[in-house]
């Protein structure tokens, strides 16, 4: 009894923790790399900081509201470098019935490929993730947590941001 | 006893202060201390430092996590738009 307790309780804060892609098979085959590794904690203090007065800062504080963190990669490969058995296992990553495909775009011609997951859990978005990859370029964007995609379209116009169709797949 | 002995001997001898040296000393000393802060000023003074300086720094980990999150959000933008432009090349 007393070690399904202690397993139950390393499982709790697991459970807890937002997801992250794993793209360490990534890292030694890229030639740059960029990280950015937005806790809650963070997301919280720099929304403190934004001036609700100025329209851009007053839209991302209310995209990132709620959202429990934001985790970008961008990796740059010399050409050939990214294979598609790379992109086929931060693929993997975003499993059905929790992840839905929501826009997949593929240029074989442009070895150009961009896909939207959308992540549902009991039918409310609990985050968005984003890969889009090139010849020589791999961004894999992570949004964890309640991500409110009507503010997410609502930046369209300051940072370019277009609006996103909810179709799935 | 050489020359040299002699020169150290006098030089060294134990000498007594002149009349009223002590007292000389302690007006010196007294003039000097100009001001003494009490212990609870030096403490409120040391603690006002350091609350300052935690507020400065949280300051500034607030602006660099701001420059982050906008950095962030302008890089999500930047693939959206890359995306939209896409689905319109086909979908026109």
């Amino acid at each position: 009894m007393k070690p399904l307790l202690l397993a139950a309780c390393l499982a709790l804060p697991l459970a807890a923790q937002p997801f992250q892609f794993d793209l360490r098979h990534l890292e030694s085959k890229a030639t740059e790399t960029l990280d950015l590794s937005l806790t809650h904690s963070t997301l919280r203090l720099a929304a403190r900081f934004m001036d609700d007065k100025d329209p851009e800062d007053a839209e991302v504080k209310k995209l990132i509201e709620g959202i429990e963190g934001i985790y970008i990669k961008s990796f740059d490969f010399k050409d050939g470098e990214l294979s598609k058995a790379d992109l086929d296992r931060v693929r993997e990553q975003l499993r059905a019935p929790e992840w839905l495909r929501t826009v997949g775009f593929k240029n074989r011609e442009e070895r150009d490929t961009a896909e939207v997951y959308v992540r549902e859990v009991n039918k409310k978005v609990a985050g968005v993730a984003m890969i889009c990859a090139g010849p020589k370029a791999l961004t894999v964007v992570n949004i964890a947590g309640p991500v409110d995609l009507d503010s997410l379209a609502d930046l369209s116009g300051h940072f370019g941001v277009p609006k996103l169709d909810g179709k799935r797949k | 006893m050489d020359w040299l002995e002699q020169e150290l001997k006098h030089a060294l001898a134990r000498k007594d202060p002149p009349p009223g040296f002590a007292a000389r000393v302690r007006r010196a000393a007294g003039r000097s201390r100009v001001f003494t802060m009490p212990r609870w000023m030096a403490a409120t003074a040391a603690l006002l430092v350091v609350t300052g300086a935690g507020i400065g720094w949280r300051e500034h980990r607030g602006r660099v996590a701001k420059e982050q999150v906008m950095m962030a959000v302008r890089i999500t933008a930047v693939q959206l738009n890359r995306i939209q432009t896409r689905v319109r090349e086909v979908r026109p």
